[in-house]
């Protein structure tokens, strides 16, 4: 850590991974109700755990991408962030803002808008937030007057992310009119924008910790947001074939949905190709294993088992089954939680005032395995569910109750997977809360490359 | 290959792919109009997309197939049932089904009468999109059997020629709509929104030399006849069939389906003894 004003990443990361915590207590609620019976069923039905499951992971995702691009801006553009107070208070009102909404929800405050429930007062109170954020960055930017392609990227997304936040704020008369635009901020984000934070997060950490030529990662970092756009933007029409739009969609959607895996494959071999210049030579391995694994994770949860079911003619009849959260779950997993989790494991020794290799604990290690191979184990239980109900419902007419029934199996399965990915989360935190941090962190010039070529602002 | 070259590949073939997109956004919404019979959302329907928010459905239920895999997709679900019995259905959902059974129940949502009638209203403009034929087929919320398992479906019409009344009333039963195979299973002692229909021949005549008989159909035939046109006039005991005198079951079928369809229903469902 070189700057003095990038320890105020740590309380993001703190909220973050607290959230984190909460959001697997509601998760596991949530599967247990797939078994049933439910005896909390009149306290808070699945609607209520299930949204609150998935707003908590929007949320702590964000909250690690603010905190993790208060890390990386100083030390990319050479300087002190502009506003340290800025920083807390918009903490501070993104976490009041979040809890007020979950509380919300246990009391039916919703507007029962998929992964968008947040009420207005709420959205409009993470805008504010979004521009308190962005307005801190650009001024810390301008004020050292340099900016590298990689925080280019980095921010760029999030400063997109909330440019496409605004749609979610639209009100439209037609049904399937708003769910068209519901896929501008859903699917926009996860296989556009963020992809941007997560490409710009990915080459910062390889760099760091390969010591891979600069010049050369951002010229291919380049290729892979361009690649993610190219196929993304018009692959939104994979949400869009079965809606109430007019068919060409479905040819165009499926073309273009079915290019999006080439960038992420692209992404994996971007990190294979960097780190096997220097093999495991930084002594903190623990954050190259979450960094390698975030791009190898998001080409198999996201590149092929999103191509799996998106050209249209299976689409058709895997839409809305439990293949969806197969897909959905390891997505997630690989390319936002996983890097994430990288930057704090590589932060943390920084905040600490240890060396770089005091990561390299065994519970470090069981964090990751744990957490890697639960979230495996879900992906084939909801993958097992999923086919067998795509084949009973679907494709034989039994009831969906019914086949709901003959999937007890797989929720078993499910449920067992998810205990071991908890164990994972809770040692992960367990482990972050080990490491005192030391507010007077100490400032080290090792940790970073001293010859970062720069841009300049004009 | 420099990096100003891959920077102009990022710019430029994002700009030219997110101009393509939104000119096929414009023309999407020069024909969402027709695709969704724009003309057709009242103020009920309106007000029942509020209701169908407000409620969270979306949150246990896919429509259209998004939402979330707890609970049935309800994108066709007014095909398969008529407004009587999702009105019942909504009041109170635990008449209709048990988690003893299925492990899982939809709480009562707590609408009122009025509410209830616009998310109804709502789900059958749902039902009207033109939305490329989805589900290829119908998704029902419970019944349907595992071949194999001996729960056949008995029929006779397994036998009988392609075009013949029968094979085609057991056709048009299988068909959504008019969605009788959703609600009425074929198996003895299944019973799904309405009875099972196992056995209907013999028990029509039972029912039709029974004192608590109050239609005027004198023959087997004519009672199947009168019970799919007009369901009221002999109603099955059960709370969870009818109410206040009125059947759940669909009472437009003389409406929606021709005179000829119903007779081919009636012939297949009489050979079910
Ligand atoms: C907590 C989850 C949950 C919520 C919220 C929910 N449902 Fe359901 N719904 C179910 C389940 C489960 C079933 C399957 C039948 C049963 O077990 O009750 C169902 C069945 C239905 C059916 C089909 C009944 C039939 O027999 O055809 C309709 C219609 C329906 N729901 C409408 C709605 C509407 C409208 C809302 C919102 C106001 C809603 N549901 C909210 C869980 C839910
Ligand atoms: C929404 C569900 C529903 C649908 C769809 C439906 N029914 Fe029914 N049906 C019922 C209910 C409920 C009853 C029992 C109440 C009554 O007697 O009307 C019933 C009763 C009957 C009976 C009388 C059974 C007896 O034992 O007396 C027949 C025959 C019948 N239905 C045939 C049909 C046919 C044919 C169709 C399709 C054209 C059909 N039903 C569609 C719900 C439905
Ligand atoms: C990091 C990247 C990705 C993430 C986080 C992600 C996440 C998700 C989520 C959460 C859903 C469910 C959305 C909803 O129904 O509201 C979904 C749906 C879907 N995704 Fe992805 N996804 C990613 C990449 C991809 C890619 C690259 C493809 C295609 C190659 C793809 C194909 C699909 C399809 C076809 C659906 C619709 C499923 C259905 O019809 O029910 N996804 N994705
Ligand atoms: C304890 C572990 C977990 C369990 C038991 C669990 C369980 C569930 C369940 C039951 C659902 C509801 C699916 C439905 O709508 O029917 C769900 C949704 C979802 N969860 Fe999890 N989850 C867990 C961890 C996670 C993690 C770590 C992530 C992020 C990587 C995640 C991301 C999601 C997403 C994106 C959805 C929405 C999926 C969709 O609609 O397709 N979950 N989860
Ligand atoms: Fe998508």
């Amino acid at each position: 850590m070189r700057y003095r004003s990038q320890w105020v990443a740590y309380p993001y990361f703190v909220v973050a991974l607290l959230l984190y915590g909460l959001q697997m207590v509601f998760g596991l609620l949530s599967a247990a109700k797939y078994l049933g019976p439910d005896p909390l069923i009149n306290l808070m039905a699945f609607d209520v755990t299930k949204e609150i499951h998935t707003n908590l992971l929007i949320v702590w995702v964000l909250t690690g991408f603010m905190g993790a691009t208060y890390y990386v801006v100083p030390e990319e553009s050479r300087t002190e962030i502009y506003s340290v107070k800025l920083a807390y208070w918009q903490l501070g009102i993104w976490t009041v803002n979040g809890v007020v909404a979950v509380v919300g929800y246990l009391f039916g405050w919703t507007e029962g808008n998929k992964l968008l429930e947040q009420p207005v007062p709420v959205k409009l109170t993470i805008v504010v937030c979004m521009l308190m954020f962005l307005y801190n960055i650009f001024m810390t930017i301008r004020k050292s007057g340099r900016w590298t392609t990689t925080e280019g990227v980095l921010v760029s997304g999030l400063a997109l992310a909330a440019l496409l936040y605004l749609p979610a704020l639209l009100q439209f008369h037609n049904y399937t009119v708003s769910i068209f635009y519901r896929w501008w901020t859903v699917h926009l984000w996860v296989e556009g924008v963020w992809e941007m934070v997560q490409a710009g997060l990915l080459a910062y950490l390889l760099i760091r910790l390969s010591g891979a030529d600069r010049e050369m990662m951002e010229k291919w970092l380049y290729v892979i947001v361009g690649l993610v756009f190219i196929a993304g933007i018009i692959g939104t029409a994979h949400h869009y074939y079965w809606v109430g739009v007019p068919q060409y969609w479905l040819p165009i959607g499926g073309f273009f949905s079915a290019l999006e895996p080439l960038a992420l494959f692209g992404m994996a071999m971007y990190a294979y190709f960097a780190m096997r210049r220097s093999g495991f030579a930084h002594p903190n391995k623990l954050a190259i294993h979450w960094t390698v694994g975030s791009a190898v994770y998001t080409a198999f949860g996201a590149g092929l088992l999103g191509l799996a079911h998106t050209w249209p003619a299976v689409n058709k009849w895997t839409h809305g089954t439990l293949i969806t959260p197969m897909h959905g779950h390891s997505a997630f997993f690989g390319a936002y939680v996983m890097i994430v989790l990288a930057v704090i494991t590589y932060a943390m020794p920084h905040f600490a005032g240890r060396e770089d290799s005091s990561r390299e604990s065994p519970m470090g290690y069981w964090a990751f395995w744990l957490q890697l191979s639960g979230m495996f184990g879900m992906t084939l239980a909801f993958a097992t569910a999923g086919i067998a109900q795509v084949y009973m419902e679907r494709i034989m007419g039994v009831g969906y109750l019914d086949t709901q029934l003959k999937l007890q199996v797989h929720f078993l399965m499910l449920i067992g997977a998810a205990i071991i990915f908890t164990a994972g989360v809770a040692l992960f935190i367990w482990d972050f809360f080990r490491a005192v941090p030391i507010r007077t962190a100490f400032l080290d010039n090792t940790s970073g490359d001293a010859s970062v070529p720069v841009s300049s602002v004009a | 290959m420099t990096k100003r070259h891959t920077r102009m590949f990022f710019v430029g073939g994002t700009l030219l792919f997110a101009a393509i997109f939104l000119g096929m956004t414009i023309d999407s919404h020069r024909q969402f109009a027709t695709l969704t019979n724009a003309d057709q959302i009242t103020p009920a329907v309106s007000a029942g997309k509020d209701v169908w928010h407000k409620g969270n459905c979306i949150n246990c239920h896919t429509l259209l197939g998004e939402g979330a895999y707890y609970a049935p997709d309800l994108t066709k679900i007014t095909d398969q049932r008529g407004e009587p019995y999702l009105t019942a259905f909504l009041k109170d959902p635990s008449q209709f089904y048990s988690e003893k059974q299925h492990r899982r129940l939809m709480p009562n949502p707590k609408l009122s009468e009025e509410e209830i009638a616009q998310v109804i209203a709502f789900l059958g403009w749902v039902a009207k999109i033109d939305n490329q034929g989805w589900p290829p087929r119908p998704i029902l919320v419970s019944g349907g059997t595992f071949p194999g398992t001996g729960e056949a479906e008995g029929s006779a019409a397994g036998v009988a020629a392609s075009d013949s009344p029968v094979a085609l009333g057991q056709e048009l039963f299988r068909s959504t709509p008019p969605g009788c195979a959703s609600c009425h299973s074929l198996v003895a002692g299944v019973n799904l929104a309405g009875p099972s229909l196992a056995g209907l021949a013999s028990e029509a005549a039972r029912i039709i030399a029974s004192p608590e008989y109050q239609g005027n159909a004198t023959t087997p035939e004519e009672f199947i006849r009168e019970s799919i046109v007009e369901p009221s006039v002999y109603l099955v005991p059960g709370a969870m069939y009818s109410a206040a005198g009125r059947s759940f079951m669909p009472d437009n079928y003389r409406e929606i389906l021709e005179p000829v369809q119903v007779e081919n229903l009636v012939a297949y469902l009489m050979t079910l003894r």
